[in-house]
């Protein structure tokens, strides 16, 4: 009997590479750390905003587009998941763009085995910014108009009289139902892009040919993407419950609980998540490549 | 690049210590909202909480009274401490506080009128309906022009409805139709004129008069004509026509005038399915 060739880029021994790079090379934590130190100075600011002197600032547009009592304590509060999602979309795209760039920069070196220098990962990341900020903010706009056509969409379909979509209820699509939508949409937009800054930075392609690449690379790789896209996004399901139910928080906890549970959101998504997604899938590009290239 | 970063850390630290350190509107909202924490304890469970507790937590809301005496949240803070006592069921104490009140914010007439509201209130938790009475008819006497002006004579008939006391029901609102009717004439074509008449209208359909009822949305409508948009009665009028009166062709009559006068009106939707109910296009 032939013995079944075990597959060399096989989910299992991606993340074992992935965890083996990370735990020789701490430094590879540097970029995430430094994209949660700005998503929690992004939060601590809006904590801070209905008080001055920061109220001077951001109290008119949130008096315009949410209303006064979102000014109050602890009202605030109801409103701080919103506005923190929102200021993390910005620093994603302005500086987590640059940040990954870096990160698949320095996994590249030690998949080479090349000394990292932080300096140069961040220049090589740098020289391809426009084509970084530009995918980023593409992936994040995607996301986000998804998101709130699901929503519109599930408002529109029940506002119009109808009782159940697929057997289930209003209530329960606008509730839990949304959660999964926005986790299953989360996790197919990310595993389409999630290639796209390896081919610009490791494979030196153009903004739309990384693209294009990397969703090739995608669909050569659907399953194993998705899994090592949407594993560690579990971990963050129980935090999206919790932020989802603020109010509950609030009145029977403390109001001051909606921030902590954002921080620990924030660590967990920068310390957890984006680095176990870009570092496995960048493992997975990485050792694709060599397949390739020793074939 | 290093003494940048470092002028940055200065400046978003002080923001933030001095942001997180003043004591500005919010961070008294963030002291009441501590303080209504610990009340609640008292309103969920009046009977488990010792009087000990009660006398801490009302006491907490005096300093904060003291501390703040000219922000909003005092004068609410005024009112839990009556409240407080009046779970537990210490309505001496709370009458006391609320002639503090009375007192204390006697230029604003709608602050008294709460505070005699409440008054009544404890009177009538008590079981003594004749001292909250007196405290009821007091505020239509003295502020009938505060919201709890307005609304307190159909609470005293609505009281004596839910007793099972009919004769006194009619009574009473025979005596507050009488009380709007003269805030009417004596502040004829002022909002407070408005209100009483649309009291009035209210007051009759409680009586189930659906005649008077029509008049006085009627009145109201010529009255105001052309300050106040009618719809609203004209709604209100065709309802009766049909539930009340049964009568469709008068109902449609109404919706028609409705639609063709109020063509932007909120009520639009609401008064073509009526009229298609009622037998009409």
């Amino acid at each position: 009997m032939k013995s079944k060739k075990s597959d060399p880029l096989s989910t299992g021994k991606v993340y074992a590479a992935a965890i083996g790079y990370l735990r020789k090379n701490s430094a590879i934590f540097i970029p995430f750390f430094i994209f949660f130190i700005f998503d929690f100075i992004s939060l601590a600011v809006l904590y801070l905003a209905p008080r001055m002197p920061l109220k001077l600032l951001f109290g008119p547009p949130i008096r315009t587009f949410w209303g006064e009592e979102f000014l109050h304590y602890p009202m605030n509060f109801l409103l701080l998941s919103q506005l923190s999602s929102l200021s993390r979309m910005v620093i994603g795209v302005v500086f987590g763009s640059l940040l990954t760039g870096m990160a698949v920069a320095m996994i590249s070196d030690v998949y080479n085995k090349k000394q990292i220098h932080l300096k140069d990962s961040f220049k090589a990341s740098l020289k391809r910014y426009f084509d970084l900020f530009a995918i980023v903010l593409i992936f994040t706009l995607l996301f986000y108009f998804l998101q709130k056509f699901a929503v519109w969409g599930l408002v529109k379909y029940f506002v119009s009289g109808r009782q159940r979509l697929f057997f289930v209820g209003a209530k329960l699509w606008l509730g839990p139902g949304l959660l999964c939508l926005n986790f299953i949409l989360a996790a197919f937009i990310q595993a389409a892009f999630v290639y796209a800054i390896p081919f610009i930075i490791i494979g030196k392609n153009k903004l739309f040919k990384s693209m294009i690449k990397s969703f090739g690379l995608f669909g050569k790789f659907f399953i194993r993407t998705l899994i090592l896209v949407s594993l560690p996004m579990f971990v963050y399901i129980p935090i999206s419950i919790l932020q989802s139910k603020s109010s509950i928080l609030i009145t029977k906890f403390f109001p001051e609980s909606v921030l902590l549970l954002l921080i620990l959101g924030s660590l967990i998504s920068s310390l957890v998540i984006d680095l176990l997604v870009t570092v496995s899938t960048t493992c997975l590009y990485l050792m694709n490549e060599e397949k390739i290239g020793t074939k | 690049m290093k003494k940048l970063f470092l002028v940055f850390i200065v400046i978003f630290l002080a923001v933030v210590i001095f942001s997180g350190l003043g004591n500005d509107q919010y961070a008294i909202e963030k002291r009441f909202w501590g303080l209504q924490k610990r009340a609640e304890k008292v309103f969920t469970n009046p009977a488990a909480s010792p009087p000990m507790e009660l006398e801490r937590v009302a006491g907490l809301f005096q300093a904060f009274i003291k501390k703040f005496p000219n922000n909003q949240l005092s004068l609410q803070s005024e009112f839990v401490i009556a409240r407080l006592y009046m779970v537990k069921e210490e309505y001496d104490k709370a009458r006391v506080q609320l002639k503090a009140v009375l007192d204390k914010y006697s230029k604003s007439q709608a602050i008294c009128s709460e505070a005699v509201f409440l008054a009544g209130n404890s009177y009538e938790i008590e079981g003594k309906w004749g001292p909250a009475l007196e405290q009821y008819k007091t505020i239509i006497k003295e502020y009938p022009l505060t919201l709890r002006g307005f609304s307190t004579p159909v609470y005293i008939a609505q009281h004596y409805k839910i007793k099972y006391q009919p004769d006194k029901m009619i009574t009473a609102f025979q005596e507050a139709i009488a009380h709007y009717r003269q805030l009417a004439d004596k502040y004829a074509g002022s909002p407070a004129a408005y209100q009483a008449e649309a009291l009035i209208a209210q007051c009759y359909m409680a009586l189930k008069d659906w005649p008077a009822a029509i008049a006085a949305f009627n009145a109201t409508i010529e009255k105001f004509k052309g300050k106040v948009p009618g719809d609203g009665a004209l709604l209100r009028i065709a309802l009766i026509y049909k539930n009340e009166l049964k009568d469709n062709v008068k109902a449609k009559q109404v919706l028609e005038q409705l639609i063709k006068d109020y063509p932007q009106s909120r009520f639009l939707k609401s008064a073509e399915a009526l009229l298609k109910e009622a037998g009409g296009k």
